[in-house]
């Protein structure tokens, strides 16, 4: 050993061998992170989210179910206001049913109730369902944009355009 | 009469006490139940019982729906096994206290054999039986398929598969992100910590009772109460929009179940002290938050300083153990607890935090 | 006999010594070679000792699991002939099976068989916890057939969304909904609030881990093709390797548990 050089002496050594294995492992968690990202698609074909729903003057006062089964959106018209509700439970995402009887909207997974305003009264449901952005195209027609959120316990309800004046 | 009675008898807020005081005469008299004699009269005892029951068309349509019929043949061996394990530990006990080895250490039961033809042949004979059961159950019961998927409407009542429903069946309690996430992720890490925390060398390798009765009380009534009752109850009990249906009752869709809950904080603000709720949301919830940490946080510490029994677990465990130990317990009882307080005070949340998806 | 006459003849050729190594399995010395020299009975100690062999002690529930998970990987083969998991077709394929195919029992065997094999690792792990048998030197392994234990039930879910029904779709539709409300990963569980910069909200619907399980914001046709692949490849390649485990550590613990 005495006679012969060495290239790389102790601390050398030990100080690539961790600069590799630091190396390794960020190429492990890169193709890792590339895998995760790979499940996320860039495209995705959703339904529309944008809908015209006609002229404010269609919507009788209530419940109003022509678009839940193209869109799931119910359009409710209560106290001079119209407005979109989702009809996405918020407890687990299954679809309430409206009663008309019952003047509620009545979730079958786990029994979460909600009046006709979309605040949850009963069942296990932690929040009210969620308002979409609603507004008045140049036209006259009501343009739904279910891009736009709207919840009430953030207070977002006030925003002026969570619900249309009619 | 009779109908109504057990009706009554089989709602979670009489059942789930009812089902937790079987358990403990069970574990206190566990020789007793351990007995040939008991299994035999509960046999016959059951069979008019049964009888009884599928009697009722309500009850008969239930159990005989074909996803149904695996919950069935579930009970049939949960019971038999849990019977059979107490019949040996009984065995093994009785012959401990006289100074014997259980019958597992016999000599005779510790000379070996011969694999071929022992154990292969059981395992045939158990791959036949098993293969001939499963062909018959295919043929008597066929599988399950409703109309095509459909996005818009959504069946009433809509039920997980059924060994998922323990979990459905605490998100009448909890949230979703405790009951959904939160509670399975702690069963299967505290399932995985098992032998880490049970550092008892008894009763390796043979039935028995008494060498570990913590470890075996702990487990079979998470196994047996937190997790078939709850299956019983979710897969029998729970019909149209996730309301109680007794065993005998007709799923009428229209029944009516008034139902307000509360949270902690409107209990305290609104109805105790009477100055409406405050606008600060930590504020808002502060007593929730402080019985949460205290429950979690001291109730371990507590049970180490105060408790002659906690104290001895504490030494023999260590610290690491034992707060591994307290806090897979605190959690697991946090399920009935918040069970009777539901049943009790119509409460909802002790920590009602929607603004943050937090609620507890 | 005559019998025995043909019988040493069909031994004595040299396609069977080729085969079999070793004479009947009747005396010591071929109980032996006939367990060590056949790769599937070689999972197999040559002798254990006798409270193992007991079905009083054993119940034979682990092995039962490991036959029914066999049983399904063979008629998931077969189904796999006339299912195709795109929306269009999925529930229509499983009709097909039902009416159009011969031994339209496939199917239920594989249901049934599914919820058997739930059942019966729930029993064996109640028995491995009854006999103490996850105390050293078995304490990984019990870990590892926890995983297993979760990966059944995961198995079992997957294969809940294929027949692509009313039961299916809903059932799916409830399970995810808990992954939403995951802490800081599901856009409507605690944290993910706070994890937003101004208007910019960092955990959506479009990028939380529901999103990833389902390739969508809901179940649908995306859905249906993970849940497959899920179902039919992946988790069974990993439930394929930790079973593999699972009894290379029994072997090496110790054989199946007995008195100390």
């Amino acid at each position: 050993m005495s006679d012969t050089k060495l290239a790389l002496n102790r601390r050398e050594f030990f100080s690539y061998v961790t600069v590799g294995w630091v190396m390794f492992s960020a190429a492990c968690a890169g193709l890792g992170a590339m895998a995760f990202r790979f499940s996320y698609p860039n495209v995705n074909f959703d339904p529309e989210m944008e809908f015209l729903a006609g002229l404010p003057g269609d919507f009788p006062s209530g419940v109003d179910e022509r678009f839940k089964a193209t869109f799931g959106v119910w359009m409710v018209k209560q106290e001079g206001k119209l407005i979109a509700l989702s009809n996405i439970c918020t407890h687990l995402g299954c679809i309430p049913n409206w009663l008309p009887a019952e003047l509620k909207f009545k979730c079958p997974c786990h029994g979460s109730g909600y009046y006709m305003s979309g605040i949850n009264f009963e069942g296990p449901t932690p929040r009210p369902l969620e308002r979409f952005k609603i507004g008045l195209q140049p036209d006259g027609k009501i343009k739904v944009d279910k891009t736009k959120v709207y919840r009430w316990e953030k207070g977002e309800w006030e925003n002026p355009d969570s619900f249309l004046n009619v | 009469m009779l109908k109504e009675l057990i009706n009554h008898l089989a709602e979670p807020i009489v059942s789930f006490p009812i089902a937790t005081f079987l358990f403990y005469l069970m574990i206190k008299h566990y020789k007793t139940f351990g007995s040939k004699k008991f299994a035999t009269w509960f046999t016959i005892l059951s069979i008019p019982v049964l009888i009884f029951f599928f009697a009722d068309p309500n009850f008969y349509l239930i159990i005989k729906t074909p996803d149904n019929v695996p919950i069935g043949i579930l009970l049939v061996l949960v019971a038999f096994f849990t019977w059979f394990t107490m019949h040996k530990a009984a065995i093994n006990d009785t012959r401990m206290e006289q100074g014997l080895e259980p019958v597992e250490a016999m000599p005779e039961n510790r000379e070996k054999v011969w694999s071929w033809p022992n154990l292969v042949y059981t395992e045939l004979f158990a791959i036949i039986a098993c293969t001939a059961f499963l062909v018959v159950w295919a043929i008597v019961f066929k599988a399950p398929l409703e109309e095509s998927a459909n996005p818009t409407w959504a069946p009433n009542p809509a039920k997980a598969p059924w060994y998922f429903l323990g979990l459905q069946e605490m998100l009448v309690y909890f949230d979703p992100w405790m009951a959904g996430v939160v509670l399975p992720v702690l069963i299967v890490a505290g399932l995985i910590a098992i032998p880490y925390i049970d550092t008892n060398p008894k009763g390796n390798g043979y039935y028995c009772f008494k060498d570990r009765k913590w470890a075996i009380i702990s487990f079979m009534y998470g196994w047996l109460i937190l997790w078939v009752y709850l299956i019983i109850v979710g897969v029998f009990l729970r019909g149209p929009n996730w309301t109680f249906y007794g065993p005998f009752e007709y799923w009428d869709f229209h029944k009516i179940v008034a139902e307000f809950n509360i949270n902690l904080s409107e209990f305290i603000w609104i109805k105790g002290l009477g100055i409406g709720m405050p606008k600060n949301l930590v504020v808002r919830e502060i007593f929730g938050i402080i019985l949460t940490i205290a429950y979690v946080g001291f109730i371990p510490v507590w049970v180490a300083r105060a408790t002659s029994f906690g104290r001895k677990f504490y030494i023999d465990l260590g610290p690491i153990r034992y707060y591994l130990f307290m806090t897979l317990v605190v959690v697991m009882m946090s399920l009935p607890i918040k069970m009777v307080l539901r049943w009790l005070f119509s409460m909802k949340y002790i920590i009602a935090l929607p603004e943050w998806e937090l609620n507890l | 006999m005559a019998g025995n006459g043909l019988a040493k003849k069909v031994r004595d050729t040299q396609v069977w010594k080729s085969i079999f190594r070793h004479g009947p399995p009747d005396n010591a010395r071929n109980r032996a070679a006939v367990i060590a020299g056949n790769v599937f009975l070689h999972l197999h100690p040559i002798k254990l000792k006798k409270s193992g062999v007991q079905l009083g002690y054993t119940w034979c529930m682990g092995g039962l699991t490991f036959f029914i998970f066999l049983a399904l990987t063979v008629t998931g083969l077969l189904l796999m002939f006339y299912y195709r998991p795109t929306a269009e077709y999925a529930f229509n394929d499983i009709i097909a099976l039902r009416e159009h195919v011969p031994l339209g029992i496939m199917r239920e065997i594989h249901r049934w068989g599914a919820h058997a094999m739930v059942i019966t690792v729930w029993i064996h792990m109640f028995r491995v916890f009854m006999t103490g048998s996850y105390k050293p030197p078995r304490e990984f392994n019990w870990g590892i057939g926890v995983i297993l234990l979760v990966l059944t039930l995961l198995l079992s879910f997957t294969g809940y969304l294929l027949p692509w029904d009313q039961l299916a779709i809903w059932a799916i539709t409830v399970g995810s909904g808990m992954a939403k409300a995951t802490p800081f990963m599901g856009n409507a569980g605690p944290g993910a609030m706070l994890a937003r910069i101004g208007d910019f909200v960092m955990v959506s619907d479009k990028n939380d881990v529901r999103f990833q399980l389902l390739g969508g914001r809901f179940v649908g046709e995306p859905a249906l093709l993970r849940f497959y692949i899920l179902h039919c490849v992946f988790i069974p390649l990993v439930v394929g390797v930790l079973i593999a485990v699972h009894f290379w550590r029994v072997r090496k613990d110790g054989g199946i548990s007995a008195p100390l």
